[in-house]
């Protein structure tokens, strides 16, 4: 950490690599593309994640969201039937006041956290390097273990649907409740 | 005797339970039992009559017992003079309706029951003296009447009911904001209405303004007030016969039995402040407007209807005047119109049973064919119009003497509507009852036992009280001078006094 | 007491039983042959949870899991009533022709699964573990609306409920780090005790500098999350849609269950961990923000919009989905009041809003049963062709969704109305109170219908099936007693509204 010039700079770029790919997902046409942006966001994210220290996280980020997540939307999309037709994927309505609201959302939350009391560690304080896989671990088998058995749970229970609300495609559509 | 009210008041709801146990198809048997059932409230009603200390202004026959302590909900029953005038009006009138209803054959079982709901919950109100729970009898009583209006009534019968549920049901949650307002108002807080009237003097002037006018709201629509009337034509053409009678007959007193029950002994400021507008000139306007309507209408129910809203104008010109003649000419016209206006509604039924319609101009020279009805059609046409020796002469001149001493200029035009009144009745008098035979009802039957019974205890009420008034007068006399006093004498709470009146 | 993870388990039954269902059924599943056991035992694990949960009332208190969940009076009741939730989501699930050859262990699991997330939104006192509790219920319930194979109406129920439901939560979730950034901490016990040092705007009106505008902020983000739940204006926009798409029982489920539990979750969040108690009944708000405003406003449009709307509604689910966000914006009554009797109210309608409108529910899923139909159409006389028995007990449901006398709704909406009278809103008063009367308009079109229409010459008889008849009967009987005798519930809520906070 020598300059605090550069650690800016980098903040602002990866901020814009996440944001810019997020913008990508949303208003570009083509659905191919959409998928492609979100991985320049996720890996804007991975990279934001390097500057808080939290360089486990940032390799899980690039290793499950892109590495996996992400290759295989690419895949669904790539396989699913006709894709290439469809070009529009999202469509706009209310860009306007939809823009608006956005800024004016903005506009408060900086003003807001501006001058907002954080909680900040003491200044001066020395940053110790640590080793974040180790804290990770016995953060997730100590003190949070119950939320992480839930989550277990959780994607136990979604994970089943899933399988169950694809698996509906094979079996004859009923007309009765469409009428 | 010692829980009576409580008897009264569940005897019929017992009632309902016993018709809901029996088979569908015993229709004779479900009759009997819906009149069996009410008959023991008549006789405990005369009991009521006979012993009610008419020396005090106490409430009498009290019954006290908690209900639900966490909200300090109590049970009390208790009358006054006021309350044991309605509720013989209440108890001599379900019979009545019960006979009315003979000639039900649709759905009989559920017809008696519900009527039976509608019985206890009329008692209940003019009995309850903790104000959730008359609010509960107050709300129990809309849906039987939805009901016996939706299933039973005429042709627009769904329109009517529904209008009428909606309006009171609109009138109800501001007298439960009220309530409650009230409620949290006293320290401790209470529903105790006896309660709630020992510490009117402690409700400053703005507080008793809106929560009279929460109140009145409710309670005008009931009346039903000018410009709350709309739902009362409709109701009463669409409902059988009974229950227009009920309706009629003991309903609306319930609107301007809750404003001297409520407003008048709890909000005495605002009650001042209130009479000359709210209850004065919108009784006057009652009156006239109500005949006004009548004179324009064909059906002769419709008629009775709009007389009914003229009728219960005299009501609130009585009791806004704030005299003793006045007051107590309201309570006996509430009486007299709960009679009088019974039998007007009952005698329209039985021709309509009869004939099918009610058309003014349908019929025609009826008394050369009914001799015996049009017998006791005119004592009930006469009592309407107000002639002396019949009962309403009586009250509407009390009340008249009482508007006289109030403001000279209501009582001029409320006593020349009575004009409006005699053209209304006398013109449907004549076009149905007099004139030529019409030829198509030439063979309509008398009124046969049934019906003479249940006309003619009416019909010697209304002739009694014409000429011995005191048999009501004295009943209710003590306790209104009581409640006229409260309103007469109220001065704002101390603390809302500007401060040079203070010493 | 503060629990670590070990000393937790022997106060976590109910949820340990409640994910060894779920696990179960899904093994279960692959080798039982008789698929209706399955439901059977679903019924038999929500039954078991709910009396396990019950053994736990007025035992020990304290946080378990280091502080992750609540073990007090307020979870112990939200977890009775989602435990009820559950069973009757189940017992309707039986009883239900469409719910029939749905792949039943799936099924069940995922009906025993999101009553655990419901679980642990009524308990969490962390917001890592309070967000998860939230999604977890949302992901399941999005899945279990699509779960009808082949229904187009309920696959795009369910991803308009996925669609809200992320952005939802996505402002949730940014509202709850702006709160971390406030706090330093996850845990509720911490923030309200950081929330205090900002100030209480009472009567000394000492504010940290620039706290109000950020608190301000992440509370709305906040709400946004548990407002999507409850189905508060403007979050509603899905509920007319899922409720109607998905299948009758989860429908049920949504209805009583998640709007309990996301109220459960928004108290907790908004009462002890960001407002001060002051030890008479009454809260402040932390830097004395004023966000009650925003919500007496929101109470209002709630209740007005989800009436309004619900009176052209032909069907029958879709009316009670704004019904039920009407009902959605009564219970916001008793939330602005900063009071322990408003929160009290809350908690009695909230049972009472369980009885009635799980057994309006059980009623229209016999009439779908025999008829198909879930319009208004298929009440028409029901009344007068057999069904006088339902007919009677769906009466009784409206009239108390309506809030009339001498039914349990009434006094339910009377406590609201107290509560609120007794700090003087009068406008909010009269608004709610014009609201039952225009709500009363609809509800009574359902009994016109089953009562004042005559059934059509061709209409088939009705025959009450046995299996739900039960359940409406219990439920209507419930409905009446407690109109007229509700002592033991507002005993049971007063007695429950204790936070513990460590």
């Amino acid at each position: 950490m020598q300059g605090p010039d550069l650690s800016v700079a980098a903040f602002l770029l990866l901020s814009a690599l996440t944001l810019g790919g997020g913008g990508g997902v949303i208003f570009s046409g083509n659905i191919v593309y959409s998928a492609l942006s979100l991985m320049v966001s996720f890996l804007g994210v991975a990279g934001l994640y390097v500057m808080l220290e939290a360089d486990f996280v940032a390799g899980v980020q690039v290793l499950v969201y892109v590495g996996g997540v992400l290759v295989l939307t690419l895949f669904a999309v790539m396989l699913t039937h006709r894709i290439e037709d469809i070009k529009v994927s999202n469509r706009d309505v209310g860009k306007l006041p939809g823009l608006a609201a956005a800024l004016a959302m903005f506009a408060g939350l900086i003003a807001a956290l501006e001058v907002a009391p954080w909680k900040l560690p003491a200044e001066g304080v020395a940053h110790e390097a640590f080793a974040s896989t180790q804290s990770i671990g016995n953060a997730l088998l100590g003190r949070y273990v119950l939320p992480f058995e839930v989550a277990s749970i959780v994607l136990l229970s979604v994970l089943v649907g899933a399988v169950v609300l694809s698996r509906k495609e094979v079996a004859e559509p009923r007309v009765s409740d469409d009428a | 005797m010692d829980h009576i009210l409580t008897y009264m008041t569940f005897i019929p709801l017992a009632g309902m339970a016993v018709i809901l146990c029996m088979p569908r198809g015993a229709t004779k048997a479900i009759r009997l039992t819906a009149l069996g059932f009410t008959i023991p409230p008549l006789l405990m009603a005369v009991w009521l009559f006979a012993n009610f200390d008419r020396t005090t202004e106490a409430m009498q026959f009290m019954e006290r017992a908690q209900w639900i302590p966490s909200f300090n909900i109590q049970y009390i029953m208790g009358v006054d003079g006021l309350s044991v005038t309605m509720i013989l009006l209440t108890a001599l009138l379900c019979p009545i309706c019960i006979l009315a209803s003979w000639n039900i054959e649709k759905g009989v079982k559920g017809y008696f029951a519900l009527f039976l709901l509608l019985d206890a919950g009329m008692t209940g109100v003019f009995c309850a003296l903790d104000f959730f729970l008359f609010y509960i009898f107050w709300e129990v009583m809309l849906l039987p009447m939805y009901f016996l209006i939706g299933i039973w009534g005429g042709e627009r019968r769904e329109y009517a009911a529904i209008k009428f549920f909606l309006y009171t049901l609109a009138g109800s949650v501001l007298m439960m904001i009220a309530m409650l307002a009230l409620y949290f108002y006293n320290e401790p807080h209470t529903f105790d209405m006896l309660v709630l009237m020992d510490n009117a003097g402690t409700y400053s002037r703005t507080f008793q303004t809106w929560t009279w006018l929460a109140l009145f709201i409710g309670f005008a629509i009931k009346i039903p007030a000018f410009p709350f009337h709309t739902w009362l034509p409709d109701a009463h053409v669409e409902a059988p016969t009974a229950i227009s009678v009920i309706l009629a007959g003991v309903l609306l007193k319930m609107g301007t039995y809750g404003i001297l029950r409520f407003c008048y002994p709890m909000l005495p400021l605002a009650t001042q402040d209130m009479a000359f507008w709210a209850l004065a000139a919108l009784g006057t306007w009652n009156i006239v407007y109500g005949a006004l309507c009548a004179m324009a209408q064909t059906d002769m129910k419709k008629l009775v209807a709009y007389s009914s809203i003229s009728h219960m104008g005299y009501v609130m010109l009585g009791m806004a005047t704030m005299t003793v003649q006045g007051i107590n000419g309201a309570v006996l016209q509430m009486f007299n119109h709960g009679t009088i206006t019974a039998m007007l509604f009952l005698l329209v039924g039985v021709v309509y049973d009869r004939a099918h319609h009610r058309r003014i101009d349908g019929f025609g020279g009826l008394a050369s064919v009914m001799p015996v009805y049009t017998g006791i059609m005119v004592i009930a046409f006469f009592a309407a119009m107000g002639l002396p020796g019949l009962s309403a002469f009586i009250s509407e001149v009390l009340v008249l003497l009482g508007a006289w001493q109030y403001s000279p200029a209501l009582a001029i035009v409320a006593a020349s509507a009575v004009v409006l009144t005699a053209g209304y009745m006398l013109w449907m008098l004549q076009r149905v009852w007099l004139g030529p035979v019409n030829e198509e009802y030439a063979s309509m039957p008398d009124v046969n036992a049934r019906e003479i019974v249940m006309l003619a205890p009416l019909a010697v009420i209304v002739i009694v009280l014409g000429v011995y008034p005191h048999a009501v007068l004295d009943l209710i006399n003590t306790s209104l001078t009581a409640i006229n006093n409260t309103v007469l004498s109220a001065v704002p709470p101390l603390a809302s006094l500007p401060l040079d009146v203070l010493p | 007491m503060n629990l670590s993870n070990i000393q937790s388990l022997p106060f976590s039954l109910p949820e340990a039983l409640l994910a060894v269902g779920v696990v179960g059924l899904f093994l279960l599943e692959l080798v039982v042959k008789r698929k209706a056991v399955l439901g059977e035992l679903a019924l038999v694990i929500t039954a078991a949870v709910t009396c396990l949960v019950a053994m736990q009332s007025g035992g020990q208190q304290g946080l378990l899991f280091s502080g992750m969940v609540a073990l007090d009076g307020f979870s112990i009741f939200f977890k009775l009533l989602l435990g009820l939730a559950g069973f009757g989501a189940v017992w309707m699930s039986l009883g239900s022709n469409e719910m029939r050859d749905e792949h039943p262990g799936e099924y069940y699991a995922l009906l025993l699964s999101v009553t655990l997330g419901m679980f642990y939104m009524a308990s969490a006192t962390n917001m890592l573990m309070a967000y998860l509790a939230l999604e977890f219920v949302s992901q399941v319930s999005y899945v279990l609306t699509g779960f009808i194979r082949g229904s187009r109406r309920g696959a795009e129920a369910a991803l308009k409920y996925l669609v809200y439901g992320g952005v939802a939560s996505g402002a949730m979730l940014y509202g709850m780090s702006l709160v971390y950034g406030l706090a330093g901490s996850l845990d509720y016990a911490a923030i309200s005790q950081v929330m205090a040092g900002l100030g209480s705007g009472g009567v000394d009106g000492a504010v940290v500098a620039g706290a109000q505008p950020v608190i301000y902020l992440a509370l709305v983000l906040v709400l946004a999350g548990v407002g999507y739940k409850i189905a508060m204006v403007p979050f509603h926009m899905w509920s007319p849609d899922v409720y109607e798409g998905a299948p009758l029982p989860v429908t049920a489920l949504l209805s009583v269950g998640s709007k309990a539990a996301g109220f459960a979750m928004m108290i907790r969040f908004f009462y002890p961990a960001v407002s001060a108690y002051d030890g008479d009944g009454n809260w402040l708000t932390a830097a004395g923000v004023d966000w009650q405003s925003l919500l007496v406003v929101a109470s209002m449009v709630t209740m007005t919009l989800g009436n309004v709307a619900a009176l052209r509604q032909d069907n029958i689910k879709r009316l009670l989905a704004y019904s039920s966000i009407a009902h959605a914006g009564y219970m916001l009554m008793g939330f602005v009041v900063m009071a322990d009797d408003g929160l009290q109210a809350m908690m009695f309608y909230m049972v009472v809003y369980y009885i009635m409108n799980l057994g309006a529910f059980t009623v229209l899923l016999m009439v779908l049963n025999q008829s198909g139909r879930e319009d208004i159409e298929g009440f028409k006389g029901l009344a007068w062709r057999g069904g006088a028995l339902p007919a009677a007990a769906m009466l009784i449901f409206m009239l108390s969704l309506a809030g009339l006398p001498p039914f349990a709704g009434f006094i339910g909406k009377f406590y609201l109305f107290a509560a609120i009278i007794r700090q003087e809103m009068w406008v909010l008063a009269v608004v709610g109170g014009l609201n039952s009367v225009v709500s009363l308009y609809y509800y009574a079109r359902i009994v016109r219908s089953m009562y004042l229409d005559q059934p059509a010459e061709d209409a088939p008889g009705f025959v009450a099936d046995r299996h739900n008849g039960v359940l409406v009967g219990v439920l209507a009987v419930a409905t009446l007693v407690f109109g007229v005798w509700w002592r033991p519930v507002v005993a049971l809520a007063d007695r429950s509204l204790s936070f513990f906070t460590g």
